[in-house]
């Protein structure tokens, strides 16, 4: 799960936080960082033409 | 004469991880991180002097800061510290990353017994002292 930064006691607000493998949860509680909302770009409707 | 002085103007961050350190530093008024390694007395008959070795090391972190409830603040960030080990980093300078000539102090895995949730006296304000026992010493000179 991705995080943002909120507060700048923590970081630069707006930057990513990777928490690696600590719990979160009270910094998330207290304000520091949110849950990133932004979703994963979805991959290219292009397609290529089949060679003959 | 002292030939170089240090305006005491620390940086405090406090946190359950080293990856998640908060900067308190504007809310702390004073912090005293002490490393000690337990003296344990090796004097044996035929000596005049008593002589000690070292034993376990039993680190210590007193600060002193403002009450604060709004989020992300004193309360939201020590609140759930409580009883559990976490982990502070002193820096002898505000304003400049880890250097040999600003040393981070860290405990890791050090205890907070007891947060006072509240502290207040009538034209004051609320302050508390919070006390970081033990935990393993190391000091950060990279940035």
């Amino acid at each position: 799960m991705k995080y943002v930064i909120i507060s700048p006691r923590l970081g630069t607000p707006g930057d990513e936080f990777d928490p690696g493998d600590d719990n979160v949860d009270h910094l998330v509680a207290g304000g520091f960082i949110r849950q990133s909302t932004d979703k994963p770009s979805k991959p290219s409707k292009v397609k290529t033409k089949p060679k003959e | 004469m002292a030939t170089s002085t240090q305006l005491s103007n620390p940086k405090v961050q406090i946190g359950a991880a080293i990856g998640s350190l908060v900067d308190l530093t504007d809310q702390t008024t004073s912090a005293t991180l002490t490393r000690t390694v337990e003296a344990l007395e090796d004097t044996a008959f035929g000596t005049g002097s008593r002589t000690y070795v070292g034993g376990l090391e039993n680190n210590e972190l007193t600060v002193t800061m403002f009450m604060s409830y709004i989020a992300a603040e004193t309360y939201a960030s020590l609140k759930d510290l409580v009883g559990t080990k976490c982990t502070v980093q002193v820096n002898p300078a505000y304003g400049s990353g880890d250097s040999a000539t600003n040393p981070g102090f860290v405990l890791t895995n050090t205890y907070l017994e007891s947060l006072p949730v509240i502290n207040s006296s009538l034209g004051e304000l609320a302050t508390i002292d919070l006390t970081f026992t033990g935990g393993v010493y190391s000091v950060d000179v990279t940035a």
